[in-house]
């Protein structure tokens, strides 16, 4: 090795690291993300990562135990504890997924589809539209929250819209989405929209039903909803029928469960030992022998019948358990919107007389064929059980008979059975009568959650920074 | 196997081959205390001729039969001449240097400077202290030694790994950690997570791939003064390591060492024993805790145990003992080194087997390090470097929670638990299914995870360089190094077909792949008395880095074949894969002048241009200045005072981010989120993908981030160095950090990238030798004490925030910034009326409690080592106490121990009507004391302390811990008999033997869910408990 190379090549080599220098140093593109994403992909992050809280433990198991429609089974099942003490990682990632996770993927996608030349309007009604139910849930679990300011890349610090003001967005938003739907248009989200594939009808329709489900929960504080109720239920183009129900679809493969069978799956050896039969719903079930009943329920182990428990309390090889084979089967979709919802409250509407003239014949017809539709829905023959019950005409409290169908239909809806509960009647005088489940501090029901400190309150110089007892009802609950 | 049967024999038959020489004088230099000198020059007086000692201060060096005497010549030492006429074999004692005048140390890009000239600290450890006690993970081995050198061990896993913090976390976010490296190569010391899976598993940090064996000297570079010229990457400090090199002109040396340790768990929880398992009081094999029927009064009645036997109930106390083993570590090293006139090498194996005290964990380690050197001429000499690492793993367990193959919480047995039994019985004979502890199946049978369910990894590695060295002119020197540290690990977590809470079977992988590439070329310019008295030393140099880093993951669930771990096998597959970049380009310059050996001005300056950075901001400038003097050199009288210094140090560092955080870009995502560790795949429902927008809204104009730092110290040695005292004050402001700070939900991100945030450190380390008795007819006690006191202040973080969270952990617990406090754990606190009593829920008579609570800091006030030796003549015994104090932990260990009932302090008042202490609020406003009894003591224990009220589960993580003891006997040989081994040490050595006191139940208080790279810290959560090792060393030279 003669030394002159070996200078050449020290001094060769020095020369091609400082020159490569801009080079070597222009690699600060990320080769694992995209620049530019169609809608179709947002939406579904969108949609999946709202279903997956909706039914997971960050929401679901809070209200079906805080409101009383499952119950816990004390330190024989689920543990027993403080049932309104809901975890601030629960309400922090739910308000994530209201803002960030889906709804910032929403919003991202309606810029994207509207940008689009040509631009692709019915992309961007479906994230509207649901980012309008997503809202619609965000606001009635805690009220006045971000809307007008959200979502905004100039406002660092988004103010708090008054709760009544949020819902009249909404139902702006969905009048947008419903207008901008161009059913003969082929430029929409369609295999990637796991609801309707595209179909751009059954999305006008949930718009209209959705905006319906807003304005019966505003009309018992805001009489004037009442008009755009009459309005709708003139017009009709709402939900109107069971192929228009609005799910979100799991699946038996493995990772894509339903993520309420996945905490079974994962911390219960696959059966069922958390989650029993709550006496508050049952025990409206009972006495006319609801077909139901082997649907939502099974057997406790040593039980030859049904057995039910108090929220909270104590169950035992007897306790009848939430049905693992139906309820929280790993296939069991993510009900977002029913038919037989709507019928309820179509319903209701008319036996109330809200908007329109009160009719109690016709709500009878309603709730009748609500009740054979949730009967459908479950797979039952609703026949007997039909024959038994009274007409909605001779009912003492024909309200409250709707109240108590909606109650039952919603066994797995803890976020809409919350609502319901709320909205069936003024304080004191909800449907069902509930008893303040053990465990929780005295004063009163919980109606509402803490707002998350850490993801909102504390950074946000416009949030409101005084506590809200959880028990001071919201601007819609009487 | 084979491979090293053949490094065997050709180590002997070099070795033989250097005996075959003429007359061979062999002999030991050794200190006042008889430890070994290694390094020492041995030269034939007269000649060229000549060795060095080896490690332990050993040599063996071939004379003509003309030669009378050898010098001995050694750094610290003063020179001796020794007679050998007549002589075969000899022992020196060599004597310190009056003056501390010659040390030198080794600082920032390999260059070695005289100790007295340094502006700022540098601690160093020789390789010999590692060497002696050593440690499987060399990080281990600074524990309690250096002032401002923090450790924390992580767990008792095998291969575990630790953290090294040097004067405070700087930063609010990035690595704590400091820049290791090794012969002037940056070492990688990551410790990355898995894509897949929840459960937090102990891999290690990449330091501690190192084998102790193959180290000469540690350097710790504490300050920013210190570290300049590395720039960036050391803003955190530095830990340079030097390896052992062969000495010129000496014939081969064989040095083995080797030890064998036990293991055992350093501290188990106390339990109850006199409860078996059930709910409020009532015997259930669905529960396994400790809430049953008291065992004394069931004893007329049979139940079933787990196995469906029907058993009377019997309390087993050591059955959470019994689980764990005893683990063996075996660490065997040899070396073979030696060198000609030009030449030097070093060759050295090393091997590490280990067994975990978690039944069937394992750990294999080799480590293969070439050091060689050649000089072709007085201008041009060569060295490289090259290590291989080959580590193997097996069992390593499942930390945290969420995870069904989490494993210490499965520990916690109900106390009527046969654990031999258990044991014998985890598989059903006739159906091969699992037995369950507990008949709901919620609970793996920890025998099945163990021996099913196993985390594995396989890592190769080599660190390799190469040092090119010209000098065309005595006073210019041009050196290259180039090199590179590259390792590609294999990961594999198995859960098998069975397992509750993955029925179905299910396995992940991961291909780990790291490289970074270092290039340093560099010119010194070294004129002495440019003036009268005056010596100029000028550097100037480009640095080239670049890290790139790629991972593939693969998720398999529900598996077809049992226990076949195949792709193929699995219905439903997850990929990810990861790739990321980034490169530095740095040119520095640094200029020393010394006037008269004892007034000393360095300044350095570098700029870096940092690939990470928006293309305008992404150059920065930063300078240092650093002073000395040795007052002690104008004194007249050295008698008291005999070394004295005074030193000050300036430093501006900058430094970059994380790659690829500037662009608005999409992600596709892989998983969707779902709460208690179940979230789901994608493609979604229907094969669909998802993508989601950043959650952090990227800024294109970040600027780097920027710190200043000031040290001034002393150092002081009296009474002929018997006292010596070095001590510094420091003080680091970091500013302008690159931070994600938290935006309100609301904006749709959950955080933006923005420079802001102050964080300072200042403190003072302290550092005192003592020699209380100095080789008093053969014995010398020797006294170490260090003392760092930190303080770390969170000035402000920006953007009007009041909190900024550095880290999540379990149910609702983060560590946060807050401004005017250091980083702090936050939780849940009980709520309190305005006289601090705590309220009561009147209908229960249990805690209330309020979120988003300061609990204290995670950070020591201050640490302290004390290290005594005693040492007479060939035998030697030392101990090291290492003491922390301040700073807390949370338990998320004692939270299920109490909740479950298995705690022995849960046995209070149970049967008994207990009212808690505090107060409600009565109808009409007024906080009255409570009245009301809780329902049971289980409720009491399980609501109250339940692991998300972080209140009832943090403790003072201060403690005082035996560290380390080793005891060393240098075996007298006869070296007439002609044995050919020159040395001989046996040695008994015992680390982390005792924990003397401490405030944390259950639990050792060092210990960190998080891994070694996050900020994160004092956080226990169901880790492997730590240990305690006993072993025996025996070190020989031939």
């Amino acid at each position: 090795m003669r030394l002159i190379n070996i200078k050449h090549v020290l001094l060769g080599a020095s020369l091609i690291l400082l020159s490569s220098c801009a080079k070597q140093l222009d690699i600060n593109l990320s080769p694992n993300t995209a620049t530019t994403v169609t809608p179709d992909l947002l939406f579904n992050y969108g949609i999946t990562a709202w279903s997956a809280n909706r039914t997971g433990g960050d929401s679901y198991i809070p209200f079906a135990l805080s409101t009383q429609n499952q119950a816990s089974g004390g330190n024989y099942g689920w543990g027993k504890g403080n049932v309104y003490d809901i975890s601030p990682f629960s309400t922090g990632n739910t308000w994530r997924g209201y803002y960030a996770t889906s709804g910032n993927n929403f919003v991202l996608a309606i810029k994207s589809a509207e940008t689009a030349t040509p631009v692709n309007n019915n992309a961007a009604a479906q994230c509207k539209i649901l980012l309008a139910n997503m809202i619609f849930e965000c606001t009635t679990i805690w009220g006045d929250v971000p809307y007008s300011e959200a979502w905004t890349s100039t406002i660092s610090y988004p103010k708090f819209d008054q709760q009544k003001d949020v819902f009249t967005s909404l139902i702006k938003l969905l009048d947008l989405a419903s207008a901008q739907i161009d059913i003969s248009s082929q430029l929409k989200i369609s295999n990637y929209d796991i609801v309707f594939k595209g179909d751009m009808v059954k999305w006008k329709k949930f718009a209209a039903s959705l905006k319906f489900k807003i304005l019966m929960t505003m009309v018992d504080k805001d009489p004037t909803a009442a008009t755009e109720i009459a309005a709708l239920l003139t017009a009709g183009g709402m939900v109107d029928n069971a192929t228009n129900d609005v799910l979100y679809p799991y699946t038996t493969e493995s990772g894509k469960e339903n993520p309420k069978f996945k905490i079974l799956k994962q911390y219960a050896g696959g059966a069922n030992i958390f989650f029993f039969a709550n006496n508050n719903v049952f025990k409206y079930m009972a006495p006319l022998n609801d077909p139901r009943i082997p649907v939502y329920y099974q057997m406790g182990a040593t039980a030859t019948t049904f057995i039910p428990v108090e929220t909270e309390d104590e169950a035992d090889d007897n306790t009848a358990t939430i049905n693992i084979n139906t309820l929280f089967k790993p296939d069991a979709p993510d009900v977002i919107y029913t038919y037989q919802e709507q019928l309820f409250f179509e319903a209701e509407a008319y036996a109330r007389g809200i908007g329109v003239a009160k009719d109690l014949a016709k709500a009878d017809l309603l709730y009748k064929k609500g009740i054979s539709e949730a009967m459908r829905y479950y797979g039952v023959d609703g026949t007997i059980y039909l024959g038994l019950l009274p007409s909605l005409t001779s009912a003492v409290d024909p309200v409250q008979e709707i109240h108590k169908q909606q109650w039952i239909d919603l066994i797995d809806r803890p976020f809409e059975a919350f609502l319901q509960w709320r909205r069936s009647g003024p304080e004191g005088s909800e449907f069902p009568t509930l008893v303040q489940p053990a465990g929780t501090p005295a004063g009163g029901f919980l109606r509402r959650w803490d707002y998350p400190q850490s993801a909102e309150i504390i950074p946000n110089i416009n949030a409101p920074k005084t506590a809200i007892p959880f028990t001071t009802k919201l601007w819609f609950d009487l | 196997m084979r491979k090293i049967g053949l490094t065997f024999s050709v180590v002997f038959l070099i070795l033989m081959n250097a005996l075959g020489q003429n007359r061979t004088i062999i002999g030991k230099v050794v200190n006042e205390q008889g430890g070994g000198i290694p390094n020492a020059s041995v030269i034939i007086k007269g000649s060229k001729a000549g060795t060095t000692t080896n490690s332990d201060g050993s040599f063996s060096i071939s004379v003509p039969g003309s030669a009378n005497s050898l010098v001995i010549t050694s750094l610290n030492f003063t020179a001796q001449e020794v007679n050998i006429s007549g002589k075969n074999e000899i022992s020196v004692s060599m004597l310190p240097s009056n003056t501390v005048l010659n040390e030198v140390v080794v600082t920032a890009i390999g260059i070695t400077r005289s100790a007295k000239s340094l502006g700022y600290s540098v601690a160093t450890i020789k390789g010999d202290e590692i060497t002696k006690a050593r440690e499987t993970n060399i990080v281990n081995s600074l524990a309690g030694k250096i002032s401002g050198v923090r450790v924390t061990g992580q767990s008792g896993t095998v291969g575990s790994g630790s953290k090294v913090v040097i004067r405070g976390a700087s930063s609010l976010t990035g690595s704590p950690q400091p820049l290791f490296v090794i012969d002037g190569l940056p070492l990688d010391n990551s410790s990355p997570g898995n894509s897949f899976g929840n459960g937090s598993v102990d891999y290690g940090n990449r330091v501690g791939d190192i084998n102790s064996d193959d180290i000469e000297t540690i350097s710790v570079l504490k300050g920013a003064a210190a570290t300049a010229l590395y720039g960036s990457r050391a803003k955190n400090g530095a830990i340079v390591i030097t390896t052992k090199k062969g000495s010129r002109k000496s014939v081969a040396t064989v040095t083995v060492n080797s030890s064998v340790r036990a293991d055992n768990v350093l501290k188990l929880p106390a339990f109850q024993n006199d409860y078996s398992n059930g709910n409020y009081g009532v015997y259930s094999l669905k529960n396994v805790n400790g809430w049953g029927p008291k065992i004394s009064d069931v004893q007329d009645v049979t139940v079933k145990d787990f196995k469906g036997d029907d058993v009377t109930l019997k309390a087993f106390p050591d059955n959470v003992k019994n689980f764990y083993e005893t683990g063996i570590t075996a660490i065997n090293s040899v070396s073979l080194a030696g060198g000609t006139e030009n030449t030097d090498y070093r060759l050295s194996l090393g091997n590490t087997n280990q067994t975990g005290v978690v039944p069937a964990s394992k750990l294999s380690r080799y480590n293969i390090n070439l050091n060689a050197g050649r000089t072709f001429n007085d201008k041009l000499s060569v060295r490289t470097t090259i290590n291989y690492i080959r580590t193997t793993s097996v069992g390593r367990p499942s930390q945290s929670a969420n995870d069904p193959n989490v494993l210490t919480s499965a520990t916690f047995f109900p106390r009527t638990l046969n654990i031999q039994k258990l044991k014998n019985n985890y598989v059903d004979p006739v159906t091969g299914a699992q037995i369950s502890l507990s008949s709901d199946k919620t609970g793996n049978n920890p025998y099945w995870i163990i021996n099913n369910n196993q985390n594995n990894n396989e890592l190769d590695r080599m660190v390799g360089n190469m040092v090119f060295t010209y000098k065309p002119f005595t006073w210019l020197t041009i050196s290259d190094n180039v090199g590179t540290d590259f390792y590609n690990e294999y990961r594999r977590t198995k859960t098998r077909k069975g397992t509750f809470g993955q029925l179905d079977g299910a396995f992940s992988i991961s291909q780990i792949y790291n490289n970074n590439f270092n290039n340093d070329l560099i010119a010194t310019i070294d004129k002495r008395n440019v003036i009268k008295d005056l010596d100029l030393k000028v550097i100037v140099g480009n640095n080239y880095f670049q890290n790139s880093f790629r991972t593939l993951s693969v998720s398999a669930q529900n598996l077809t074949v049992d226990g076949l771990y195949s792709l193929g096998n699995a219905a439903t597959k997850n990929i990810d894969n990861f790739y990321q970049r980034s490169s530095l380009v740095g040119v520095f310059g640094d200029i020393g002048l010394s006037y008269k050996n004892y007034l000393f001005v360095n300044a350095t300056g570098r700029n870096d241009w940092n690939s990470s950075l928006p293309v305008n901001n992404r150059t920065y400038f930063y300078p240092s200045v650093s002073s000395s003097f040795v007052f002690s050199e104008l004194l007249k009288s050295k008698k008291i005072l005999n070394f004295g210094k005074i030193r000050a140090g300036w430093a501006n560092v900058g430094s970059g981010t994380d790659p690829y955080s500037l662009d608005f870009t999409y992600t596709p995502a892989t998983t969707y989120f779902v709460q208690y560790g179940l979230s789901g795949t994608f493609p979604s429902a229907g094969g669909l993908l998802g993508f989601s927008g950043p959650g952090t809204l990227p800024n294109a104009n970040l600027k780097p981030q920027n710190q200043r730092s000031i040290e001034l110290g002393a150092e002081l040695r009296f009474l002929d160095s018997r006292v010596q005292i070095e001590a510094t004050y420091y003080k680091t402001k970091t500013t302008d950090q690159i931070i994600r700070i938290d935006v309100p939900l609301s904006t749709g991100y959950f955080s933006k990238s923005i420079n802001a945030g102050s964080v300072s450190n200042k403190g003072i380390e302290i550092d005192l030798r003592l020699q209380p008795v100095k080789n008093l007819q053969g014995f010398s006690w020797n006294i170490d004490f260090n003392f760092n006191k930190n303080r770390q202040v969170v000035d402000e973080i920006g953007g009007g925030l009041q909190s900024y969270t550095l880290n999540s952990a379990y149910s609702g617990l983060v560590i946060k910034a807050s401004p005017g406090q250091a980083f702090g754990i936050w939780g849940t606190d009980w709520l309190r009326d305005p006289n601090g009593n705590i309220v009561i829920n009147q209908s229960t008579g249990l805690r209330q409690t309020k979120t988003d609570v300061r609990f204290g800091d995670i950070y020591p006030e201050w640490t302290m080592g004390i290290n005594n030796t005693f040492t007479y003549k060939a035998f030697s015994i030392s101990g090291l106490i290492d003491i922390r104090q301040g700073g807390i932990l949370y338990s998320g260990t004692v939270s299920g121990l109490r909740t479950s009932g298995l705690a022995i302090e849960t046995l209070s008042n149970r049967g008994k009507l207990f009212v808690d202490k505090g107060v409600y609020l009565d109808g009409s406003g007024k906080y009255v004391p409570n009245t009301t009894p809780v329902q049971s003591m289980q409720d009491y224990w399980s609501q109250n302390y339940q692991s998300s009220n972080t209140v009832a589960n943090v403790f003072d993580a201060s403690y005082v811990k035996l560290r380390e003891v080793r005891l060393s006997y240098a075996i007298p040989l006869n070296k007439r008999n002609a044995t050919f081994i020159k040395s001989a040490e046996v040695g008994l050595e015992a680390r982390n033997l005792l924990i003397i006191k401490d405030f944390v139940p259950h639990i050792d208080p060092e210990v960190n869910v998080f891994g070694p790279n996050q900020i994160g810290e004092g956080v226990e959560f169901y880790n492997v408990p730590s240990t305690r090792s006993m072993g025996i060393n025996l070190r020989l030279s031939f």
